[in-house]
């Protein structure tokens, strides 16, 4: 058993909340319900009352009544606003008594980009950790709606904890060419729940090495790079390998060129009972042979009680400095080649050679011909990861007292302790 | 003997560094004929990160200091903190030869086992501090010259330290050719000025929450039972307010210092306020409750801390004086409110007594330590013997003090 100097008391029991705000919203937390069954208490709430009458979601608000009478925004925030301001009350009431608020929206339309900044703010205000899981527009869908999820977005930079925020445009591109929209959509949704469920996870989870909140806001902190996100499992044989197989695939994470570009990284290793320091140790160091050496990478580990679980690998990060490009530096190819798109490879399978695999990479002209060693350099997993949000106090020495890092602001480390 | 004698007590302190030059009295009163103040550069949490900003810190407020008090000043008596210094009770005894009176000798022999303590190899002592003797297990003992018995035990409150850490702080005075008499700590400079026989036999703890630390030292039954330095200071708040409210950290200071408060009762729920605009700050409303929240939440933790750390020597309620407050962050509004809701014992403000002279310096809690540092200089000089000075600095610094 690792020894970890907590940062929180897990002790007491979170209550996560989960919001779909307008009808993207909805339908994601739609599929997170119907998919996983999901555990957290949910709230649909939207302008629009079809879409809130089909909601699986246990609570549900239609609100703005009077501001649009029942007409919907017209894709305008402003309405979408004015329609949030005048059921305030009702949305206090069901959000108030969750540390952790969850809201999710597809940013563009009215309803969420309007809605979304004034549920933070609210959220915030009961002293709520506030997590916005956000896409933002097709650019296909034209400029005004960019513009609406651009300003949205920074609004809600204003209140928010941590931001999930994913580009349609990236999602889509990166999936499958010629789906349809429809299609691309129920891709997307899917990526956004895992996250969401993932991140849930990672939040309430008792270790043996708990990420620490400040650990995941240094992450997640920052909007204007979008998400780096990839999710896998597998069980058998070398399921670690397999797990991670499958999240570096993510098209968040370009097919795994995108993690050479991680300035923050949280790696989150979920398993069942017999999960191994062993195993961890491996998936960590498959990662830090295919990371920036400037990266910073934290990670998690939780063991679950039910012995049939999967081992899950869940990688979250923002980009660096350089905005994504094209070419790549050369990245050793040190796992196998991989099998391709299923969502989770048949552990006993034998991988095929893909070609479209995260190995196979443009090799970028030697522009860093010394980068990566070729000898595996071995992550020490056990070491507690430096954490971040301690502003002014970075470069100097921690207050550490009990365990806890005290330069994190403690309302910041109360939230999650209620 | 004591003798009338001008000495200089100096503070750099993570916000600002201080000199204060004053004459010590006779009957013990302390005069101040000035008080020299610069802005803190290059300190961290009590420590000093920067050199050269820092030495030119001192630089300036010792000039300053010399200029107000019309005084030149070539030594000083020189304050330390940092998250290094720590504090533990000791007990060691000497045998009685042949069963006689204990002498001086006793006396000495005991003082002098300090170099038997075990600390970390990196430390070394800055202040060994009696609590009490016993004589053949009766304790209590208040003076024991000429007790009979075998055997004599003393207790002490050993203050250690990282020598490297210290002797930076005192490197950076040096540099500029003034003299150090000696080092003291915070906390025990702070108490001299601030507590009187009366509050150290009833019990009471001095708490100086500054810029960068939190320094705190617990008085019962007369003698020192626990003191300590939790890295936690003002440009914590600071810091919350700048990640809280998303505010610059300059903003976040001023609008701590403006407006700032603890206190979470009667908030109208919605009551704003407004930052202007300012070069590179688009402005902002802030929600007082928010606020207030942010700043509550730090200092409560820091009071639950404390409570911890004393509970551990006296039980709080048996601390018959309460609480004394001082630092820079006792001024923020509704602070003794929620220090009285942790503690559960009086809370009082420091008001520096039997200090007079030119300036109101004495009423700024700011300034506790430094004047502190002279009245110990004052004490340390009516008391100790001259050849304890100066050997090594440790040594120098070390004393058998019936006097703190
Ligand atoms: N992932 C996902 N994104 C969607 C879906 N539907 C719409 N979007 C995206 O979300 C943005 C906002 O669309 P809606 O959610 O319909 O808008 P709204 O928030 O309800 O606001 P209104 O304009 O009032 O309808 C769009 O511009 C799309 O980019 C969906 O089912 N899944
Ligand atoms: N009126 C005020 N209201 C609130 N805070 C204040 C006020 N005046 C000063 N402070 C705060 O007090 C702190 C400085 O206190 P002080 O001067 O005692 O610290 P210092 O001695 O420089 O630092 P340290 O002892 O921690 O090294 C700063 O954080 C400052 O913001
Ligand atoms: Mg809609
Ligand atoms: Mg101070």
């Amino acid at each position: 058993m690792i020894t970890y100097p907590r940062y929180l008391d897990r002790q007491s029991e979170t209550h996560s909340l989960l919001i779909g705000l307008g009808n993207a919203g909805i339908n994601i937390v739609d599929r997170l319900i119907s998919q996983t069954g999901f555990p957290m208490e949910s709230l649909a709430i939207n302008t629009d009352q079809q879409s809130i009458s089909n909601t699986l979601a246990s609570k549900k608000i239609s609100m703005g009544q009077m501001t649009t009478h029942g007409l919907g925004t017209g894709g305008d925030p402003e309405i979408g606003l004015d329609a949030a301001k005048e059921s305030a009350g009702e949305i206090q009431r069901s959000i108030v008594g969750a540390n952790i608020v969850f809201i999710c929206a597809g940013l563009g339309g009215g309803t969420g980009s309007g809605a979304a900044p004034l549920v933070a703010e609210m959220a915030k205000q009961n002293g709520s950790l506030v997590i916005a899981v956000v896409t933002s527009p097709f650019s296909f869908e034209g400029r005004r709606r960019s513009q609406q999820a651009a300003s949205s977005l920074r609004e809600i930079t204003r209140f928010a904890d941590a931001i999930l925020h994913f580009e349609n445009d990236r999602m889509a591109e990166l999936i499958e060419p010629h789906a349809e929209v429809r299609e691309t959509f129920a891709i997307c949704d899917n990526l956004l729940f895992r996250s969401i469920s993932s991140l849930n996870r990672i939040v309430t989870s008792t270790g043996p090495i708990p990420v620490s909140l400040p650990d995941m806001l240094a992450v997640l902190r920052h909007s204007d790079d979008s998400c780096l996100f990839g999710c896998g499992e597998a069980i058998g044989e070398s399921r670690g390998h397999h797990a991670l197989e499958t999240a570096l695939r993510s098209p968040l994470l370009d097919r795994g060129r995108l993690l050479h570009d991680a300035g923050k990284l949280l790696v989150y290793i979920s398993g069942p009972p017999s999960l191994s320091m062993a195993e961890v140790s491996e998936v960590m160091r498959e990662i830090s042979n295919n990371l920036s050496p400037s990266a910073m990478l934290h990670l998690g580990v939780s063991a679950t009680q039910d012995h049939s679980s999967p081992l899950t690998v869940t990688i979250m990060g923002r980009c660096g400095t350089g905005k994504r490009t094209g070419a790549q530096p050369k990245v050793t190819p040190d796992l196998t080649p991989l099998a391709q798109s299923q969502p989770t490879p048949p552990p006993a399978s034998k991988p095929q050679q893909a070609e479209a695999s995260f190995f196979e990479m443009p090799l970028a002209p030697t522009a860093h011909p010394t980068e990566k060693p070729a000898a595996p350099k071995v992550q020490q997993p056990l070491l507690p990861l430096d954490p971040v949000t301690r502003g002014r106090f970075d470069k100097i020495e921690p207050t550490i007292v009990e365990g806890e890092d005290l330069d994190v602001p403690t309302f910041l480390r109360m939230k999650l302790k209620k | 003997m004591a003798r009338e004698k001008i000495h200089v007590g100096l503070e750099i302190g993570t916000t600002k560094v201080c000199a204060v030059v004053a004459e010590c009295r006779r009957d013990g009163e302390v005069r101040l004929l000035g008080v020299g103040e610069s802005p803190s550069r290059g300190v961290r949490k009590g420590e000093i990160v920067d050199f050269q900003n820092a030495s030119n810190c001192v630089h300036d407020a010792l000039s300053d200091a010399e200029e107000r008090s019309d005084h030149e000043i070539k030594s000083v008596w020189l304050a330390v903190t940092g998250s290094h210094i720590e504090s533990s009770n000791h007990r060691r005894s000497v045998n009685i030869e042949g069963g006689g009176e204990i002498t001086e000798k006793e006396i000495e022999d005991i003082a002098s086992k300090d170099k038997e303590v075990s600390l970390p190899k990196d430390n070394d002592i800055l202040h060994s501090i009696l609590q009490q003797y016993y004589v053949d297990g009766r304790e209590g003992v208040i003076d024991p010259i000429g007790i009979g018995g075998s055997k004599l035990e003393a207790d002490y409150h050993i203050i250690h330290g990282v020598v490297n850490r210290i002797q930076s702080t005192i490197r950076c005075v040096r540099k500029i050719g003034i003299d150090v008499e000696d080092v003291v700590v915070n906390s025990v400079a702070s108490a001299q000025i601030l507590l009187d026989d009366q509050k150290k036999a009833s019990g009471v703890v001095v708490i100086d929450i500054g810029g960068g630390v939190t320094d705190y030292i617990v008085y019962h039954n007369g003698v020192v039972r626990q003191s300590g330095v939790i890295a936690i200071g003002g440009d914590h708040i600071t810091n919350d307010l700048c990640i809280g409210l998303r505010i610059p950290i300059t903003r976040a200071e001023k609008l701590k210092i403006e407006e700032g408060s603890a206190i979470l009762e009667n908030l109208s729920g919605a009551e704003k306020i407004t930052l202007k605009n300012d070069t590179g700050f688009s402005g902002k409303e802030i929600d007082r409750s928010m606020l207030n929240h942010i700043i509550h939440s730090r200092l409560h933790e820091l009071f639950l801390i404390l409570r911890n750390r004393i509970q551990e020597v006296v039980p709080v309620h048996l601390l018959g004086s309460g609480i004394i407050l001082t630092g820079g962050c006792s001024l923020i509004k509704g602070i003794r409110e929620v220090a009285e809701s942790v503690f559960e014992v009086p809370v009082h403000f420091a008001h520096a007594q039997s200090v007079t002279g030119p300036t109101s310096a004495f009423d700024n809690p700011q300034l506790s330590t430094c004047i502190g540092l002279v009245k110990y200089a004052h004490a340390v000089d009516a008391d100790a013997p001259q050849e304890s000075f100066f050997n090594r600095f440790i040594s120098s610094i070390t004393r058998k003090l019936h006097l703190i």
